[in-house]
């Protein structure tokens, strides 16, 4: 008999989530079906490879620029904590004007100011990496880095200097310190602000659109001038996104679920 | 032991933690330090254990000198420490905070240090909690992991800072005990403490340190029963006036 309220509570609870999913769900159709527009989603169809081939670029741009972020969110936390001021003071700097700058702004002046340079256009070519797309992928990586650097920066000042006493009394030397006791720690604590950051790196990705790196955005509104479809795109945009943005979501849930502990 | 301090010094800030201290003892087994708080005794420590570099001064213990910064790493390896707060790593089990330094500090295969982790921990009375986070101990049981962490690498000294400070009176009598029972099987041990009682029954040798400097040393039962200094005779009135009701009777 004691655990009547509780299966009480859990059917109450069960009832109000399918009855407000069918609200939202009711809705959400009324607005689509409201509006003063014929659905076209043949015209969509035809244009599915234009569609997938841009799904497929912001895919690779997002996988590409994810640990490209990192890297650079490492070298820009390596140079916050540097002996020397003058390097703390410079990385602090180059952290802040990204972090400052509208993305667009950083993309257009990156690419036109850097990635067009005669030389330095040269040398990529070279390397083989003359592409828009590595262009893109590189302004991405360190506009986000200048973000995870500071999340990561936060979270390492977070573990008091008690753990790290006690890992040097243990005889850890520099490197372990930082991989055995303070990196698991401070990336636990700040791992859903980093799974944040990764989402909003996919969907910054749709701004490459502007220097004409074939993405998802960019190609999605190709085939809106094509076909002059109206809101279409825009919904296969939306749902292409989440089908990128919300499996790393529920990694970084899994991950913290996971590695869950108490201070 | 042999312990030779000759003008130590430690400053933060415009703070001497130590103040030109002096201290000279051989032969020496089980080394307690008193004296009132902020007096210096964790400084000294900590610099006695590889943790802290002094600003002036020397120190050698048994013919290594843990202040400089070439010597400490691998100082630090051959001791054990034991802090106040307990300090063991949150996001490992009791288990595995006794055998990632064996593994990786002291080399040991897996299964090595598995072992000596089971016998520390049994040791201690910690079997059934070996494979708890932190978290899910008492602060005694944490203490005891931090002890069994500390002695699993066989130190050549353990340090301890204030290992009962942060306990009630029962885990403190539960701590206190293992610290006896160690240093009674030959373990070379530095600690401070505020349980005289203890001191008077573990150390052989105590060190009251006040304001950054040693006021008196000198064997345990001289400086507890007759000190000659009157600080160390004001410090042991006022620690004494209530008597030390959860002391372990050895």
């Amino acid at each position: 008999m004691s655990s009547r309220p509780g299966e009480r509570r859990l059917l109450f609870d069960a009832v109000v989530g399918v009855l407000l999913t069918s609200v939202l769900c009711a809705l959400f159709w009324w607005l689509l079906n409201s509006m003063d527009k014929k659905w076209q989603w043949e015209s969509a169809w035809s244009y599915r490879v234009v569609l997938w081939e841009g799904w497929l670029t912001t895919l690779g741009i997002s996988v590409a620029a994810l640990p490209g972020s990192c890297l650079v969110a490492a070298v820009l936390v390596a140079g916050s904590r540097a002996k020397l001021v003058s390097v703390r003071w410079i990385t602090r700097g180059f952290v802040e004007i990204m972090r400052g700058m509208p993305l667009l702004t950083l993309i257009f002046i990156g690419y036109y100011l850097v990635f067009t340079q005669q030389r330095i256009a040269d040398v990529l070519a070279g390397l083989g990496l003359g592409s828009k797309m590595f262009a893109g992928i590189a302004l991405l990586s360190v506009f986000t880095a200048a973000y995870l650097s500071e999340i990561l920066r936060g979270g390492l000042d977070s573990i008091p200097q008690g753990q790290i006493d006690s890992a040097r009394a243990v005889g850890f030397d520099r490197p372990q310190v930082l991989r055995y006791v303070i990196m698991p720690q401070a990336l636990r604590r700040v791992l859903p602000a980093l799974a944040g950051q990764f989402v909003t790196l996919v969907k910054d990705s749709s701004l490459l659109s502007v220097i004409a790196v074939g993405e998802f955005t960019y190609q999605a509104r190709a085939y809106n001038s094509a076909s002059y479809s109206g809101l279409e795109a825009f919904v296969i945009l939306g749902i292409g996104y989440l089908l990128i943005t919300l499996p790393i979501a529920w990694f970084a849930h899994w991950m913290e679920s996971r590695f869950r502990y108490q201070m | 032991m042999e312990i030779r301090a000759a003008s130590l010094t430690k400053t933060y800030g415009a703070l001497h933690a130590l103040d030109a201290l002096d201290l000279s003892v051989s032969g020496v087994r089980v080394l307690a330090l008193i004296g009132p708080s902020g007096g210096g005794k964790s400084t000294l420590l900590r610099v006695m254990g590889g943790l802290e570099e002094a600003d002036g001064g020397s120190l050698s213990v048994n013919g290594v000198e843990p202040g400089s910064k070439a010597a400490a790493l691998a100082w630090r390896r051959r001791n054990g420490f034991l802090f106040q707060q307990f300090n063991l790593f949150p996001h490992l089990t009791a288990h595995r905070n006794v055998t990632l330094p064996l593994e990786k500090v002291h080399g040991r295969s897996a299964e090595d240090a598995a072992r000596t982790a089971d016998e520390c921990l049994d040791r201690f009375g910690l079997t059934g909690h070996t494979h708890k986070l932190p978290a899910q101990l008492s602060g005694g049981q944490q203490q005891r992991v931090g002890l069994a962490r500390a002695i699993a690498s066989k130190p050549e000294i353990l340090i301890l800072d204030e290992p009962t400070s942060a306990l009630d009176p029962e885990m403190t009598a539960e701590v206190l005990e293992l610290i006896g029972e160690l240093a009674a099987a030959g373990q070379r041990i530095i600690l401070s403490t505020h349980e005289m009682g203890f001191a008077r029954a573990v150390a052989d040798h105590v060190a009251l340190i006040a304001k950054g400097k040693v006021a008196e040393h000198g064997p345990a039962a001289e400086v507890l029963e007759h000190p000659k200094v009157e600080l160390t005779q004001r410090f042991l009135s006022k620690v004494m006036k209530f008597g030390t009701p959860h002391i372990t009777g050895m």
